[in-house]
């Protein structure tokens, strides 16, 4: 196995050796079940066979709390602990911890994000069917769930690289992907140029094709740029430590 | 020879914005040998291994290891050593066996060659009870422990440890020195400490560095006798002398060995027993025993002991790392340094511990070189 993997199975262990990961799956799948059936009248009022809700409020949680929850140990922690010395003078690349620890990250809110399917499944397959789900949103949904977590995880591992302080890395997390998401909403209220810009960089307006069942190649490209652009700037923070 | 150099420092240079931490350090150390690496808190010694070990980069300079450059080749070089950063930090979120697994994975050990390994380090390491415990459960010694224990577990040509004997207690201190020695036959170890007892028991060589200059290299015999001075130890009866005499007080016994030919110091030193105690100093060449012993003589003082020794490593270390303060370091730095000897260790960087511990090491040193005469 190559050093990568192996960090990123350690990284992922760790979630669960803790009681963090736990924690993070218990509540977030409670919060999830109050958005979903009683938030704005919840599913049964719409009175549609449609998981959309699903989309529209997973994503919110994972930006506003378990992606800075997850991320903000990533590197801050390593380095304030003084472990990144230990793990980076084993015989490992930058690049191999960078991306091994991003993957141990998304490997977890994936878990979270997949074990969410547990609602279309439940509710429209077995025990129960509610009735006709038509199953081209839901996967689109999940494609673009799964890329906004590569996204913001991203995000979230570059940001615990600029400081040892996780709860800076928290913070700074919560308010950059909470920006990314509101810019959505704020874009509806401001009109012209502005809209445009805040919709191009919007997380939740590039999500809204996705609900819809619309994979507009453009979105996917967008969610990838930030991953790589992430974890580049992340890959050179790492390396500021052998200059500064 | 040059297959026989392992570790090699040109003229590495390291600077932290305006200060600078390294200044063109020169070493070598050959295959098989055991060197103490000592120093001052902050004189660079956390820097040359961080350098050596690839986790940061020097400012100007090179340096090799097993002959491979740590610029051009830093997985090779990180395959060849086995690291004990200082204080040996962990995942306590691990189990000892978990973590020693997960450093022989990336280090790509295959299970039984693990294994192995595995058995020899848990013996060496004296980790046969721990294996199973959560890090976070270990005691500070236990730590340095696995520490060690994952820097060993490749069998590794070289070992760099960094205070591997700090926080440790007098026990496990004694217990990882042995150890050291016993691996440091067949391996190059790079050791920092500044703790100097630790080096006299474990190390051939040391190199002394300070404020970022190596100030002294070699042999410890050669040197100790660097400052070309010889102590004596003098222990005088406080409460009974000979032949009617008054035994003497201790201001006027100081007084009168301090007036001796051939003596250039003299200073008390505490003791328990209810006598005074002297500490001399000569130049090398000359020997004042036989003027002490007439002295006593002829002022009727019981002369409870008098030895002579080479000075003692650590007042070769305080002479040679004293004084280097305004060298290079920005003049306001060392101005707010008023006093010097001891309160400018703290100024730099992040080695902060063990101040305190500097009048036990010294109770150390003489204890050892008393037993040695």
């Amino acid at each position: 196995m190559s050093p990568m993997l192996i960090i990123a199975k350690r990284e992922f262990r760790s979630y669960f050796d803790s009681p963090i990961a736990y924690i993070v799956i218990c509540l977030s799948f409670f919060a999830l079940g109050l958005m979903f059936f009683f938030l704005n009248g919840g599913f049964w009022q719409l009175d549609r066979a449609s998981i959309s809700r699903l989309f529209e409020s997973t994503p919110m949680g994972l930006s506003f709390l378990v992606v800075p929850v997850v991320t903000m140990r990533l590197l801050a922690e390593e380095r304030r602990s003084g472990t990144l010395e230990m793990l980076i003078t084993l015989p490992v690349k930058d690049s191999d911890v960078v991306i091994g620890k991003y993957l141990g990250a998304l490997g977890l809110v994936l878990v979270l994000v997949l074990s969410t399917l547990a609602y279309p499944l439940v509710m429209f397959k077995f025990p129960w069917n509610l009735g006709p789900l038509d199953g081209g949103p839901v996967a689109s949904g999940y494609l673009g769930m799964v890329l906004f977590c590569c996204a913001a995880v991203a995000v979230g591992l570059l940001i615990s690289a600029l400081t040892e302080s996780q709860a800076v890395a928290f913070f700074i997390t919560f308010f950059v992907l909470g920006a990314l998401w509101l810019f959505g909403d704020l874009a509806s209220k401001a009109g012209g140029t502005l809209a445009i810009l805040l919709n191009y960089v919007s997380f939740q307006s590039r999500l809204n094709n996705f609900w819809r069942g619309l994979i507009d190649s453009r979105d996917v490209v967008f969610f990838l740029s930030v991953t790589v652009l992430s974890l580049m700037v992340a890959f050179r923070a790492l390396e500021r430590r052998k200059w500064a | 020879m040059a297959t026989d150099v392992m570790i090699q420092a040109n003229g590495l240079t390291k600077r932290f914005g305006v200060v600078r931490a390294l200044d063109k350090v020169n070493f070598e150390v050959k295959r098989g040998e055991v060197v103490g690496f000592l120093g001052p808190n902050g004189a660079g010694k956390s820097t040359t291994m961080r350098i050596l070990t690839c986790f940061i980069s020097p400012s100007t300079g090179s340096a090799t290891v097993n002959s491979h450059d740590v610029f051009d080749n830093p997985l090779e070089v990180r395959r060849s050593i086995g690291y004990l950063p200082q204080r040996a930090p962990l995942y306590t979120d691990m189990t000892v066996w978990e973590y020693l697994k997960f450093a022989a994975e990336i280090r790509g050990l295959d299970e039984s060659t693990f294994k192995q390994r595995l058995k020899k380090v848990v013996e060496v390491c004296g980790l046969a009870q721990s294996l199973g415990k959560d890090i976070s459960t270990l005691s500070h010694g236990y730590r340095q422990r696995v520490g060690l224990g994952q820097a060993l577990i490749h069998d590794p040509p070289i070992l760099i440890l960094d205070e591997p004997t700090s926080d440790l207690d007098p026990n496990e201190k004694a217990e990882v020195l042995r150890y050291i020695k016993e691996i440091g036959k067949d391996r190059t170890i790079l050791l920092s400490t500044h703790n100097l007892a630790e080096v006299e028991e474990a190390c051939a060589r040391a190199i002394i560095v300070s404020k970022g200059r190596v100030v002294a290299d070699g042999p410890l015999d050669e040197i100790r006798g660097k400052t070309g001075r010889v102590r004596y130890v003098v222990t005088i009866d406080e409460q009974r002398a000979e032949a009617g005499n008054k035994p003497p007080a201790a201001a006027q016994a100081l007084e009168a060995l301090q007036r001796l030919g051939g003596v250039k110091t003299a200073r008390e030193l505490p003791t328990d027993e209810k006598a005074h105690r002297f500490e001399l100093s000569s130049a090398s060449d000359a020997d004042v025993r036989a003027e002490i012993y007439r002295l006593a003589v002829a002022k009727g003082w019981t002369l409870l002991e008098l030895r002579r020794d080479a000075q003692s490593l650590d007042a070769v270390f305080r002479d040679l790392t004293r004084g280097d303060e305004k060298l290079d370091r920005g003049a306001n730095w060392s101005a707010a340094d008023a006093d010097e000897d001891e309160a400018d260790d703290s100024s730099s960087e992040d080695e902060d511990d063990d101040e305190s511990d500097e009048d036990d090491e010294e109770e150390v040193v003489d204890a050892k070189s008393k037993g040695k005469s």
